[in-house]
């Protein structure tokens, strides 16, 4: 099911790879850029999606498997519930910043462990626009590449 | 100068995992190693255009970006298999 000309087949595989860093960084600036998970997330789905659709499913160089894709969406939604969690036991809130900790509830033991290291008192958010941007990543990517495997059985059937 | 190393690896660590999935013999374009020096040159002038983060004063060039490149690079040297 390659669509592709050679032109496109030669140029897709380095663009997704610009597309997917490109992704990482809104990622991991969500907390002091515009941006965030879910967007830098869409963008490392777009590079994956752009791969398909010029190569082809199961010709593709960036594909993801069926574990992968399992693998990575657990670990998001546990990762975003375990820091949750993390916010409700030490600090008495859900999602409770324990990294930075305005309330000074938490032990400083604990609030070194989650602190993110950088320059900004984010805390606990850089982990969590992470775990979201994981989760959109595989989530968008297991869409298209349903669609593709859908389109392929019909034109098989045909 | 403070080092900011968040980004540097956390952005590592994403580039690993997604880079562990990049398989070169399926498709029918060949990829050699002269396209992944170009991809690498093209990604750090990119790097450098984009600059860093407001605040970060650590380098002139996007760390998140550039450790998300070299972790896609390395992930697909190390762990990637073929189909």
């Amino acid at each position: 099911m390659s669509q592709g000309s050679m032109i496109l087949k030669l140029i897709s595989l380095p663009i997704s790879i610009i597309l997917i860093c490109l992704g990482v960084m809104t990622i991991l600036g969500g907390h002091i850029t515009p941006g965030g998970g879910f967007q830098g997330g869409a963008m490392i789905a777009s590079g994956i999606i752009l791969s398909i659709l010029v190569y082809g499913l199961g010709n593709s160089p960036l594909e993801l498997s069926h574990l992968y894709i399992e693998v990575l969406e657990s670990v998001g939604a546990l990762g975003f519930i375990i820091f949750g969690l993390i916010g409700l036991f030490v600090g008495g809130f859900f999602l409770y910043n324990a990294g930075t900790d305005l309330l000074n509830v938490v032990p400083s033991a604990i609030q070194n462990v989650l602190h993110y290291p950088d320059v900004t008192n984010a805390g606990i958010i850089p982990y969590l626009n992470i775990f979201v941007g994981l989760k959109v990543f595989v989530g968008l990517s297991s869409i298209v590449i349903a669609f593709a495997g859908f389109k392929k059985i019909v034109e098989e059937s045909e | 100068m403070m080092l900011s190393l968040g980004p540097i690896i956390f952005g590592l660590i994403l580039g690993l995992v997604i880079g562990s999935q990049i398989k070169l013999n399926v498709s029918d374009a060949h990829f050699t190693l002269g396209a992944f020096v170009i991809v690498l040159i093209a990604g750090i002038i990119v790097a450098w255009q984009s600059g860093n983060y407001p605040f970060y004063t650590d380098l002139p060039v996007s760390t998140a970006f550039l450790s998300a490149l070299i972790g896609i690079f390395v992930g697909k040297l190390i762990f990637a298999r073929s189909k």
